[in-house]
């Protein structure tokens, strides 16, 4: 669909001439005469362009401008100020009011066309709706339109061009959002096009495939030293270019909406006391295709350039006020506006004065009494001097960014490697450790059986031929392998729950306590505990490793309460600053607060085992779950005053009832 | 009718068969076991093939005792293969072994195990397990009707 402008303006000459040139640029033009008129065409319509007069009949056309930019379709809107030339001041008002352009009177048809055209290409960009265009260069029609088709049946919008100089034209004025261009062209080849392409400020973040014949074997070389980012060769399968495409889109950094493109319009800035030379200046310069802005004293030219960027200034030397010199000095101070290329004009046709201007950092100088013809040619050379240099410093620039993303690509993928590598070994120690832990699992249990068994079957079966003491060795070699399967399964799990994945869920720990005491009181029926659990304790953990926390530690309070006659087992929980604390307190044999913290080591026991059994590695493997699950757990007790073990689970927020 | 009360133990370790065996008869359940030293015995014992060639196959134990690690076809194939075959596919199978991991209860139920039953190292226990295990499946429970 092609674009709404609305062109507000009280001179039909110029509402009929400006509608005229955007029709024929494939604008929908829609004049308006008056403030009233724009205003109802704005409540209807959406307006894509706005050409507005800064003088209208019944209104001032900034004060328009305002109500636009503040209503909700209104930011969108690309809003070029039309006025004559003398208020300086109505210039900057209007670009403080959100102009995107001000272009003065007489101006240059096409000069507001392109950039119009240019501005809704870069709100376009800001605007992405999802489409993408896509620019085809290459002289070879049935390729062409192979392709064309097939890319717009992929959703994209297509354009063409047939030659390399072309391709740059519409790729200037449509910024295209990938371009895909054929190798061998009849003017300038497809390599030299995408290097033109880099080289343009507007233009070089468009991603470019380079099509190639397939016998040609330095092409991929040539491509990407052109800075292609991809290529294809053209007797691939239409569908390798379509998906080349997809993934050059995927990849491509959008390029900066601020950038203006090296074929776009100029604008200069010319700066003199006197209207009449002003007048002349602006007459020849417009006849060249410039947009001229006009200001009579370096204040003025100041005030501008802090609002709009230019491309060349032309400044008078003599002027009242500020002056010629001063001004410049200001502008070769500010930091964008300086690299902008000042061209001194004066009547003094002085060695000294001209020295002078070059001295405060006037790139060039001409006499007043110059031809026009000469400013013309200079202010070209300016330009284009600094379009050099512009380039040669996206070069630079771009030679160092390339440096940096290579050497970042190097590091990244060393860092890559070393993780893969590490991954790799990693993964390789696990499935070593879970070969081990099932070997042990099921070699190492085999032999202590027999041992077990037969010992027993020696002791009933043979217990005639062995005195007391063969027998009191016979149970101590039974007690022994049974003690050494304990361990195995102890540490069996000491290594599991170190690997098992995590299942956070909510757990009532509660209930669950409730479960393991039943499970634990079944050890000794006869014994008689108080177990006391405060109800609602609800964390977020893995259920299973819980149980076999609460298995351990309620364990540990059953067999050192043991030798207590009035036994107490708790289960509790107390606030703590980042959370809660829960805990299993007992009243039973307790420990020396110094060996605390031994408690949590594996084999490290406080007790005989002729005191109390176990192994040493119930506390260790609790241990290990609670720091699994991003908590802590701590031991207070005293000797035969009982043991509270605390563990927090800070990871797994505590939800308190 | 009375029951044959015939047990297959598929065994390669000769303690285990031994301790197995002893613990067996202290239950005075079983009237017969089997012990089958490896996976291959096993089958040849249950197809009547190889050793076994002339066995009449339909006359199949009520229970098999199956360890996991075994030698040349481990145990789970064995699993495997009895509940691929019509004749054998409904026998009462009890995975009888060393190992608690989950892994190995998990496959073994996978492939159809009835029960699986870990072997204590206390062998005090192991006896009452194999008294519990005889009265369960060759008295309590109903045996599969005769593949045809």
């Amino acid at each position: 669909m092609s674009a709404l402008v609305l062109i507000v303006d009280d001179s039909l000459t110029v509402r009929m001439n400006l509608a005229d040139a955007f029709s024929e640029a494939g604008f929908e033009a829609m004049p308006c005469a008056t403030a009233a008129e724009a205003r109802d065409a704005l409540a209807r319509m959406s307006v894509d362009v706005l050409v507005l007069d800064v003088l209208l009949p019944d209104g001032d056309g900034i004060e328009l401008l305002r109500e636009v930019r503040l209503s909700p379709a209104g930011s969108r809107i690309v809003v070029l100020m039309l006025s004559s030339e003398a208020e300086v001041k109505d210039r900057v008002r209007a670009m403080r009011s959100g102009a995107d352009e001000y272009v003065g009177k007489p101006y240059d048809v096409t000069y507001v066309v392109e950039k119009a055209r240019e501005l809704v290409r870069v709100r376009q960009l800001a605007n992405d709706d999802g489409r993408s265009r896509i620019l085809i260069v290459d002289d070879s029609v049935t390729f062409r339109e192979e392709l064309r088709a097939a890319l717009e049946r992929e959703g994209h919008t297509v354009l063409v061009a047939t030659s390399g100089e072309e391709g740059l034209r519409v790729a200037a004025r449509h910024r295209p959002n990938a371009i895909v261009v054929d190798g061998i062209l009849p003017g300038i080849d497809g390599a030299t096009v995408i290097r033109h392409v880099r080289l343009d400020a507007a233009l070089r973040g468009t991603p470019c495939l380079l099509l190639t014949a397939s016998d040609d074997l330095g092409a991929e070389l040539r491509a990407l030293d052109a800075g292609a980012d991809a290529f294809v060769r053209k007797d691939d399968n239409l569908d390798v270019v379509i998906a080349k495409v997809a993934a050059v889109l995927r990849r491509a950094v959008t390029p900066k909406s601020e950038a203006v493109s090296v074929l776009g319009p100029r604008k200069i800035l010319a700066v003199d006391d006197s209207p009449t030379y002003l007048q002349a200046i602006a007459g020849t310069l417009r006849e060249e295709g410039y947009d001229v802005v006009l200001a009579r004293s370096g204040e003025e030219a100041l005030e501008l350039l802090a609002v709009e960027t230019v491309d060349c200034i032309l400044l008078d030397l003599l002027m009242p006020g500020l002056g010629g010199k001063e001004t410049c000095r200001r502008i070769k101070a500010a930091p964008i506006v300086r690299d902008v290329p000042l061209i001194m004009l004066t009547s003094l046709e002085e060695r000294s004065a001209m020295l002078e201007g070059l001295a405060i950092g006037a790139d060039d100088y001409i006499p007043k009494s110059s031809e026009f013809e000469v400013l013309k040619a200079r202010v070209r050379a300016q330009i284009r001097r600094k379009q050099f240099e512009d380039q040669s410093r996206r070069v630079r620039e771009e030679l160092h960014l390339k440096e940096m993303e290579a050497s970042q690509f190097r590091a990244a993928q060393e860092l890559a490697t070393t993780r893969a590598a590490l991954i790799e070994e990693l993964e390789y120690k696990n499935h070593e450790l879970e070969a081990f832990s099932y070997s042990v699992s099921h070699d190492l249990r085999a032999p202590l059986r027999s041992i077990d068994g037969f010992s027993q079957i020696l002791l009933t079966d043979h217990s005639d031929q062995l005195d007391a003491q063969g027998q009191d060795y016979l149970r101590r070699v039974r007690a022994a392998s049974q003690r050494m399967a304990e361990l195995i399964d102890d540490l069996l799990e000491l290594s599991r729950v170190g690997r098992a994945e995590l299942l956070l869920q909510r757990v009532d720990l509660s209930a669950l306590a409730h479960n393991v005491i039943a499970d634990v009181r079944r050890l000794d029926m006869g014994r008689t505990a108080d177990f006391v659990v405060r109800e609602g304790l609800v964390v977020d953990a893995d259920r299973h490793l819980m149980r076999i926390v609460l298995e351990n530690l309620l364990g540990n309070a059953w067999k050192f309460t043991s030798k207590i006659a009035d036994a107490r087992i708790e289960v509790g929980a107390m606030s703590l600053p980042n959370g809660n604390a829960y805990f299993i307190r007992d009243n039973g044999a307790g420990f020396s607060m110094p060996h605390a913290n031994k408690l949590f080591q594996p084999f490290q026991r406080l007790h005989s085992v002729a005191e109390f059994p176990g192994t040493g590695i119930g506390l260790a493997t609790t241990q290990r779950i609670i720091s699994r699950h991003g908590g802590r757990v701590w031991a207070e007790g005293a000797v035969d005053h009982g043991a509270t073990i605390f563990f927090a689970l800070s990871r797994a927020a505590a939800v308190h009832p | 009718m009375t029951r044959d009360r015939l047990i297959l133990l598929v065994e390669d370790n000769d303690d285990d068969v031994q301790l197995t065996l002893r613990a067996f008869e202290a239950s005075h359940i079983v009237t017969r076991i089997i012990v089958a030293r490896n996976g291959e015995e096993a089958l040849d014992y249950l197809f009547a093939t190889g050793a076994h060639a002339g066995r009449d196959p339909l006359a199949t134990p009520e229970l098999i005792l199956l360890d996991l690690k075994l030698p040349r076809i481990d145990g789970l194939e064995v699993l495997r293969r009895i509940r691929g075959d019509a004749r054998t596919r409904r026998l009462p199978v009890i995975v009888l072994t060393s190992s608690k991991e989950e892994l190995d209860v998990a496959r073994s139920y996978d492939l159809g195990a009835n029960s699986f039953v870990h072997k204590s190292v206390d062998f005090s226990q192991f006896i009452r397990a194999a008294h519990e295990l005889g009265t369960y499946w060759l008295v309590l429970n109903q045996p599969p009707p005769a593949a045809g």
